[in-house]
């Protein structure tokens, strides 16, 4: 019942459906999904339901993107346990991508680590240096495509996670620095149009990461987006959003799709075949 | 006349003689004195004049003396006459019924006396022709001569018959080549063909156009034009693509002699061999028709390969694609990732979404023709297309387009395509109802084609294609695809029955091609993450986009054709290179080598190997002007080139170039004269001079003569008598 007054705002929407006590609003999820296939049906009149081609038959069958977490040692690397769930329902309600709920879990010697869309690294406290293979792994999977998400959850800049995620990124890309993206980089654009960060707390209104040619394989937030998305077993946010609240929170969803379709999509967005669209709804 | 004088060569220096002589003088006084007082002064006077005389004759051997005798000599002087029997002689002369050729025999052979027999009575006359080359003729094959050679050369005639004749007669139009090299000949008489006044023609002198161009660009083709007649006219000047009118200009013909310049602008759409001709319609009262029309062979590149991919969502194959793609430069991306589905619920207004409207109508209808490959990655088209748009993915094919399908879960969307015009153009189908599969990963390993496929074949260590393929990591999901009769399986699963992964094959003018997996892109990070670089999925995506859309570097042959047009009854030559990868060899990989004339008759051709290996040398004799297609049939497909045959060289011009006439005329010191009066009398003229000159020397050495070698000795005996008997000895 926290977020029912949101009124219209669809992530509330999602966070209500799966609070078991509102079991009528799945219905409600499901009428409006059936609606828009009938009236995709209506314009297409001739064929199948999409919702019956896309929506119910292969999509769950075959997940297309999976969330791996970096177990690395010292520290702790796992602040926000049941970050998942609602990030992976919230993709898979908006966007076209398959998600897998359960999150796979990864130490950075593994050679699976170059099979993995999307890494994840999140932590609170300082953590022990990286080995050189280690960074070594870390440097060519970076290098040659391979996408970094790291989340500060104490948000404490120059200190905890913050000071040893910075250190490594120094080792392992030296000369480069985690920079402030700019506001028309592809991951504020992948998928919403985003012009401020959300998360648990507000320590930065953006996104820092690290640029190679056209390609952005590290992100980094201090703004805790995992303590945002946390849904404990009953449904219930595990923590609130300071200081502004659901909207934060609802922010903090937008950014970690958008991040997600960023690491599968690349700088879809940049392509020209985009600009006036996006260049009309910012009133640009 | 006769006339002799004696010359002198000294054998030692003068004043060595000199000193001998007198030497000799004062040996002799010496002596006289010396025997006076023995035998008297009249036998000493004797035997020293005796002595005198043998010292005279040998200095006289040591100066060396010479009788030149000069007799002037009465010979015949030489005169070959030369008649132009190339094509433009046979062009109308002075009169509208009689030929060029024909008024050149009557000048010789005609009227009460013949030119030719009174020549004969002055010179010693040969007969020759000119056209593809000099020949010597015999009288009597002089009024069967026809004007069916090419242009000639007068500079290889001069050189050839300007050393043994001390007159040439010329009978020509003037289209002769002559470069007015300086050249020591003989007085040459021209005896011009053909009236300039009365020769009426419009022809193509040149196309200007580039060798290559690239679609898309415009390309310039100036046409060059040269009137003789029709001033104050307005003719067409036609632009054809074989026989398809492209674009028509007008010609306006100011004066006469005239000549202009018209340019066309042309873009081409299509990459290939185009036979480009200009003509422009005969006039009434044409003298030549021939040279009203010219070919050329346009051969069109792609600037670009152009690609149209729709993506069923984001994903890493997605990614990894688009990076291949996005680096290359040859290659301009245009994409499409279904971000949303119909399914998908939306929680923000417009302003806060990027998602952009799929602009299928415009794609799928009117600009399809301008890409060069469509990719449907994981994407199954029912709620974004409909079957009219799908019929025109099978008409781009048809008409030469590329189709690829990278296959997922969502392609097939679980026999959706069954009974679409696409399931007519793809290389394979599904093998039942369970359409994809992720149970269980499966390696790849390359067909028997995939051996040698340009696709699949470009390992870095050797031939060790197969290894290659079998390095590379397993793929997690993939179609179960069954290949159809007309495509070609170059990729199959390792693991139980060998499944296709990777079929292609053709559709109309167009390739298409199913990678049944949507795990591609582990080729991409799987052989990084063994250290091996990324290069392996990079060149397998380039090869796969070039294989699709034909780009020529990597057809396994390559015609080069020669620099200039072909001649009419010349062997034209072209090369045929067979590039050399994989196990076959390369004399297997040519099935047939044809050539076709402009009407699309074959003709006869042969190929023959060379010393170079994987090198050819195709011939063939054109028999008319016009566009030729060579056809190299490979186990690949076939390439095709088109090779121009120019109509009738000489033909080209036929204008009477009189004032040719007068400056070779005047280089060799000759005339030009018109009839055959004038002609003998100046013959005869030149004759009469060269006669007076013609003088023969002999030279006559005094001193070899036997006798006078005798007369040394004789002369010394003599004295030797006469000292004995004066009781000397």
């Amino acid at each position: 019942m926290e977020f029912r007054g949101e009124g219209n705002n669809g992530l509330s929407k999602v966070a209500v459906r799966n609070n078991p006590q509102e079991k009528s609003n799945i219905s409600r999820r499901r009428f409006i999904s059936l609606s828009l296939g009938l009236a995709a049906g209506v314009l297409f009149p001739s064929f199948k339901s999409p919702l019956s081609a896309s929506g119910n038959q292969v999509a769950p069958t075959f997940p297309q993107f999976f969330f791996t977490q970096i177990k690395y040692q010292g520290g702790q690397w796992d602040p926000n346990p049941q970050l998942l769930d609602s990030l992976m329902e919230e993709l898979e309600l908006r966007t076209s991508i398959r998600g897998m709920k359960e999150r796979r879990l990864i130490t950075l010697s593994d050679p699976d680590l170059f099979f993995c869309p999307l890494l994840y690294m999140a932590g609170k406290d300082e953590f022990d240096p990286f080995t050189p293979k280690e960074r070594e792994i870390l440097g060519r999977f970076l290098t040659y495509g391979g996408f970094l998400l790291a989340d500060d959850t104490m948000g404490a800049k120059g200190f905890g996670f913050d000071k040893s995620f910075r250190r490594e990124m120094n080792q392992i890309f030296p000369g480069q620095e985690l920079k402030r993206l700019p506001s028309d980089h592809s991951v504020y654009r992948s998928f919403y149009l985003i012009e401020t960060l959300g998360g648990r707390q507000k320590v930065n209104p953006y996104l820092e990461g690290i640029t190679l040619d056209q390609w952005t394989p590290v992100i980094y937030s201090q703004n805790d987006l995992s303590g945002a998305w946390a849904r404990d077993r009953f449904g219930k946010w595990i923590h609130p959003c300071v200081p502004g609240g659901e909207p934060q929170r609802a922010s903090a969803f937008k950014a970690g799709i958008n991040i997600i379709v960023y690491s599968l999509a690349s700088d879809y967005k940049k392509d020209l075949v985009h600009h006036p669209f996006i260049k009309r709804r910012l009133n640009l | 006349m006769n006339w002799n004088r004696i010359v002198i060569a000294p054998v030692f220096p003068f004043w060595v003689i000199l000193f001998l002589l007198s030497l000799g003088l004062a040996l002799t006084v010496v002596q006289y004195w010396m025997i006076q007082k023995r035998i008297g002064r009249p036998k000493a006077i004797q035997i020293s004049l005796l002595r005198l005389i043998t010292l005279s004759l040998l200095v006289s051997f040591s100066v060396n003396p010479s009788l030149i005798v000069k007799k002037e000599e009465k010979i015949v002087p030489a005169l070959a006459i030369l008649v132009d029997r190339s094509q433009s002689m046979s062009l109308s002369g002075q009169g509208e019924k009689k030929t060029r050729l024909d008024d050149a025999k009557a000048l010789l052979l005609d009227g009460e006396k013949p030119l030719l027999k009174a020549l004969k009575e002055s010179f010693e006359v040969k007969l020759y022709t000119m056209g593809e080359s000099l020949q010597a003729i015999g009288e009597s094959e002089l009024p069967g001569l026809k004007a069916v050679g090419k242009r000639a050369d007068l500079n290889r005639a001069l050189e050839k018959l300007g050393s043994t004749n001390s007159l040439l007669l010329l009978l020509s139009d003037g289209n002769v080549d002559w470069n007015g090299s300086d050249r020591k000949a003989p007085p040459l008489i021209a005896v011009p063909m053909g009236d300039p006044r009365s020769y009426k023609d419009i022809s193509i002198k040149e196309i200007k156009a580039p060798p290559i161009a690239f679609r898309g660009r415009p390309v310039q083709i100036e046409v060059v034009i040269k009137c003789h007649g029709y001033s104050g006219i307005t003719v067409p000047v036609i632009l054809r693509n074989g026989a398809k009118i492209l674009t028509a200009k007008s010609f306006s013909i100011r004066r006469s002699p005239e000549e202009g310049v018209t340019s066309f602008s042309l873009t081409p759409e299509e990459v290939g061999s185009f036979p480009l001709s200009v003509s422009i319609p005969p006039q009434f009262g044409e003298s030549l028709t021939a040279n009203n029309d010219a070919n050329i062979a346009l051969k069109v590149y792609r600037d670009k390969i152009r690609i149209l991919m729709v993506s069923g969502s984001p994903s890493l194959n997605y990614r990894y694609m688009r990076s291949a793609f996005k680096n290359d430069p040859t290659i301009d991306l245009l994409s499409f990732v279904i971000l949303r589905t119909p399914a998908n619920i939306i929680n923000v207004p417009l302003q806060e979404q990027s998602l952009i409207p799929f602009p299928v109508e415009t794609l799928f209808t009117n600009e399809l023709k301008n890409f060069d490959l469509v990719i449907f990655d994981d994407f199954f088209y029912r709620p974004y297309l409909n079957l009219n748009h799908l019929e025109h993915v099978k008409e781009f094919v048809r008409g030469g387009g590329s189709f690829a399908v990278i296959g997922g879960p969502n392609f097939f969307g679980q026999g959706g395509y069954e009974g679409t015009p696409l399931e007519e153009i793809l290389p394979a189908r599904l093998s039942g109802k369970e359409d994809y599969r992720r149970d269980l990963p499966s390696g790849v390993k390359l067909s028997r084609l995939g051996m040698i496929h340009p696709i699949t074949r470009f390992s870095s260590e050797g031939n060790n294609h197969q290894g290659l393929w079998q390095e590379m990591p397993p793929l997690d999901g993939i179609n179960l695809l069954e290949a159809k009769n007309s495509g070609r399986v170059l990729l199959e699963s390792t693991d139980g029955i060998p499944r296709p992964i990777l079929v292609v094959g053709n559709y109309g003018k167009g390739r298409v091609s199913i990678l049944g997996t949507d795990f591609s892109w582990k080729w991409y990070m799987g052989m990084l993450a063994q250290g091996k670089g990324n290069w392996a999925y990079l060149r397998f995506m380039e090869r796969m986009v070039r294989w699709l859309t034909r780009d020529p570097s990597l057809d396994p042959v390559q015609i080069t054709l020669p620099a200039k047009p072909g001649e009419v009854g010349q062997e034209m030559g072209v090369q045929v290179r067979v590039k050399e990868e994989g196990s076959s060899s390369a004399s297997k990989r040519i099935a047939s080598f044809s050539v076709f004339n402009p009407e699309g008759t074959k003709v006869v051709s042969q190929l023959r190997t060379t010393a170079q290996e994987g090198e050819f040398l195709g011939s063939f004799l054109p028999e008319k002007g016009g566009v030729y297609k060579v056809r190299v049939e490979t186990l690949e497909g076939r390439l095709e080139e088109s090779v121009v045959v120019a109509e009738a060289v000489e033909g080209l011009d036929g204008v009477p170039n009189h004032e040719h006439l007068k400056k070779i005329a005047e280089a060799t010191g000759g005339k030009v004269l018109s009839s055959g009066k004038e002609v003998l009398r100046e013959a005869e003229s030149y004759g009469e001079k060269i006669k007076e000159h013609f003088v023969e020397e002999k030279r006559l050495p005094l001193w070899s003569a036997p006798y006078l070698l005798v007369l040394i000795p004789a002369l010394l005996g003599m004295e030797w008598y006469l000292r004995r008997k004066g009781g000397m000895v």
